[in-house]
């Protein structure tokens, strides 16, 4: 087994794929790649067994087979070349040989049958995606999904696809994105949760993409399936809450504000919140929004006032700094609108303007209460 | 000594017949004649009546028709609540003269702990003359008073002598008092206990005072130990100055009783309106809101939930307030509703160092 293959090229494809290793695993075999050759095309995958990732590289050989390679040492070692074709020659004692313009360097390899299989997906059903659609889906859902080790389906983000439009939707309980694209379709009614390991690395491999993404999926699987590289992970097992229940109907007041004032005030203001606790008050009376926060502990106490156009009665509430800024940096939009009914119900954040067509953005947020 | 605990010396003190006294006081023309206070609108109650109208009768709380039926005489006058709380004030200032350890039950009683005093008087018989005869000079108006070792013995006492007479239990007489005392006197005892009572054949202190703690803790539950203890006078809980109210409400007997639940939606927010106004006044907020359902057949039902955060504001008190109403169907007409709220965070700020907020980050109900 002998094949060539450009270094900066081969190491763009490892470091895409070597984020689904795992830093310690139970299964040594995990933690190498496995190369997998047919003449001039190697497939390199890795895995944590709920997730497999591989990627095809054209390189030159005219050999084939399939051994498993150390991850770390391979990936330390070509992030070292400036760009030169390095050449792998496998040797009989159980050693694969690279050898660089500067030199030789052998590693021990690991049988590729000892690899695990990725799973084939039986009966799948089939959406395809935009890239770029898809990383933006999974960016502005992504930090509202949970922790919650008691309510795994709730650290996913689910995805509900059906022949009108495709939604994604992540909670912690705290906060809710649902994010839906209604110029996206599926052939039929799907559902299903993409755990946060998979998507991170999709988010990172299709930031800006312009490729199509086939996803396919059936009830345990999910494929997704772009230019050179296929993504193969498990799904969480279990069903979704009903997030449209929470999201409340009737929101008389209305606060329309720019986002960047309001997320630089909350920013500034929060620094000054209790440190466990990062509440902030908005008071909104008329056309003023008053953001306060205090740390009594300290003594320490900020207030500032914006201008805003609000419909509704004058109210108070207090919300969690963290949250609102997380989900003010995540709208992209010049203006944003909140809309509230009572200072113990769901605050509801969406962008007042610089969608795309068939674009819907709604987060949801649950107030601290105040006591005073 | 029968007791192996320091004595104290408490006073209760008890206005007669308070508000109708003030309204004969304040208007000549009434005294010498039956009078009660409320209970004049077509089904409003008695709050309270002078001791002429109490010969034929009549008793606070009772409506007003009933009232009137036992006493046609009967004279109708208008609660006058300020001036009732300025009068009482009167009253408070001349406890302070001799001790600040003032606990009110309302406007109209009061337990004092004169054990230690500021006129270094060691008799709380002569201190509760003269504080009676102070109050007579200072506001025209009479009151009784129980002297004893304890807040229960001396509330006892002061209904011996009523009107305007006073009644001292000495140490050595509290055990033989106790033995003697009719079993519905005692504290905490209501009809239903007493009832209860009697079938275990106890029908004075001496009857409660044979039976064993385990056998009254079998009966009675955590009470069993308080009834154990009192008996032999043993009720130790001192005389608290700033006596917190543990909850805050308003009601409201309708005109005509509600059958339709979008009117009493209506009501309930006046109710709300009314208790976020006293919240604001004594700066309150608390956890758990109660809604109360009296039917025109007279049964009372509550129906209360706990949240976790406190809540003051007339919205979220309505919003719950809601719930409850619409939580379970309504068996009968309504004569009255009102909302409470307790669990205040006034009894929260006695554990916390300061006023630290309590904050609560909510959940989605998912």
């Amino acid at each position: 087994m002998k094949f060539i293959v450009s270094s900066t090229y081969l190491l763009k494809r490892l470091q895409v794929l070597g984020g689904v290793i795992n830093s310690n695993n139970t299964l040594p075999i995990l933690d190498n790649f496995l190369f997998d050759l047919d003449k001039n095309q190697l497939t390199v995958s890795a895995s944590d067994l709920e997730t497999t990732i591989s990627s095809v590289l054209e390189v030159e050989s005219d050999s084939e087979g399939a051994i498993a390679v150390p991850a770390r040492l391979l990936l330390d070692t070509v992030k070292t070349f400036p760009e030169q074709p390095l050449t792998f020659v496998v040797e009989n004692n159980n050693t694969i040989e690279i050898s660089s313009n500067h030199g030789k360097y052998a590693l021990a390899y690991a049988d590729g049958a000892e690899f695990p299989k990725a799973v084939e997906l039986a009966n799948p059903s089939a959406t395809t995606i935009m890239g770029d659609i898809l990383a933006s889906a999974i960016t502005k859902t992504i930090f509202a999904a949970g922790n919650d080790d008691l309510r795994p389906v709730m650290s996913g983000v689910f995805f509900q696809f059906s022949p009108e439009s495709l939604t994604f939707v992540a909670t912690d309980a705290h906060k809710l994105v649902k994010y839906q694209r209604t110029d996206v379709h599926a052939s039929e009614v799907a559902e299903f949760i993409m755990p946060k390991k998979p998507l991170n690395l999709l988010k990172g491999i299709l930031a800006g993409s312009e490729s199509e993404v086939k996803i396919e999926y059936n009830e345990s699987n999910a494929k997704f399936s772009f230019d050179n590289t296929e993504l193969i992970c498990r799904l969480i097992d279990g069903k979704y809450p009903n997030y449209e229940a929470v999201i409340p109907k009737e929101n008389p007041n209305q606060l329309l504000i720019s986002r960047s004032q309001i997320l630089s005030s909350v920013r500034r203001v929060s620094i000054f919140s209790n440190k466990t606790t990062h509440q902030i008050r908005l008071k909104i009376a008329g056309a003023e929004l008053n953001i306060s926060a205090e740390d009594v502990d300290y003594s320490n106490k900020a207030e500032e006032r914006l201008s805003c156009s609000y419909q509704g009665d004058d109210m108070q509430i207090g919300f969690n700094s963290r949250f609102l800024v997380e989900m003010l940096n995540n709208l992209s939009s010049d203006e944003v609108s909140l809309e509230m009914s009572l200072p113990n119900r769901a605050g509801i954040l969406t962008p007042a303007d610089g969608l795309d067509e068939g674009e819907l953005v709604t987060m949801l947020v649950m107030p601290v209460m105040l006591n005073s | 000594m029968p007791f192996s605990f320091p004595l104290r010396k408490i006073i209760h003190v008890d206005m007669d017949a308070f508000y109708a006294s003030v309204e004969q006081h304040d208007h000549p023309e009434l005294r010498g004649k039956p009078v009660a206070v409320g209970g004049g609108s077509k089904r409003g109650v008695v709050t309270a009546a002078s001791y002429e109208a109490r010969k034929f009768g009549v008793r606070s709380a009772m409506s007003g028709i009933i009232a009137q039926r036992n006493c046609p005489e009967l004279i109708f006058v208008k609660p006058r609540f300020d001036r009732y709380k300025e009068i009482s004030q009167q009253v408070r200032n001349v406890f302070f003269e001799f001790t600040d350890l003032v606990e009110p039950l309302s406007l109209d009683e009061a337990y004092l702990d004169v054990t230690e005093n500021k006129k270094g008087n060691p008799s709380a018989t002569l201190i509760a003359q003269e504080i009676r005869k102070k109050i007579l000079v200072k506001t025209g108006l009479t009151a009784s008073a129980g002297i004893s070792i304890n807040k229960f013995i001396a509330k006892v006492a002061s209904d011996y002598n009523k009107p305007n007479g006073q009644k001292t239990v000495n140490p050595e007489e509290v055990i033989p008092f106790l033995e003697a005392l009719d079993i519905r006197k005692f504290y905490g005892v209501g009809k239903v206990t007493a009832e209860k009572m009697y079938q275990l054949g106890i029908f004075t202190g001496l009857d409660l005072k044979s039976k064993s703690l385990e056998f009254l803790q079998t009966h009675f539950g955590k009470s069993g130990r308080y009834y154990f203890d009192v008996v032999r006078g043993i009720h130790l809980s001192p005389v608290k100055p700033h006596r917190t109210p543990k909850s805050v409400g308003a009601e409201r007997t309708f005109s005509e009783n509600l059958s339709s639940e979008v009117f009493m939606l209506e009501r309930l927010e006046h109710i709300a309106h009314e208790l976020e106004r006293r919240l604001l006044k004594n700066k309150v907020a608390g956890k758990t809101i109660t809604l109360k359902i009296k039917y025109s057949d007279f049964t009372l039902h509550t129906r209360s939930k706990t949240l976790p955060y406190f809540v003051a504001s007339k919205e979220l008190i309505l919003e719950t307030a809601k719930e409850l109403l619409y939580q379970q169907e309504l068996e009968n007409s309504v004569r009255l509703l009102g909302i409470s709220l307790a669990n205040l965070n006034t009894e929260k700020r006695k554990k916390l160092v300061d006023d630290a907020p309590v904050l609560v980050q909510l959940k989605f109900d998912l």
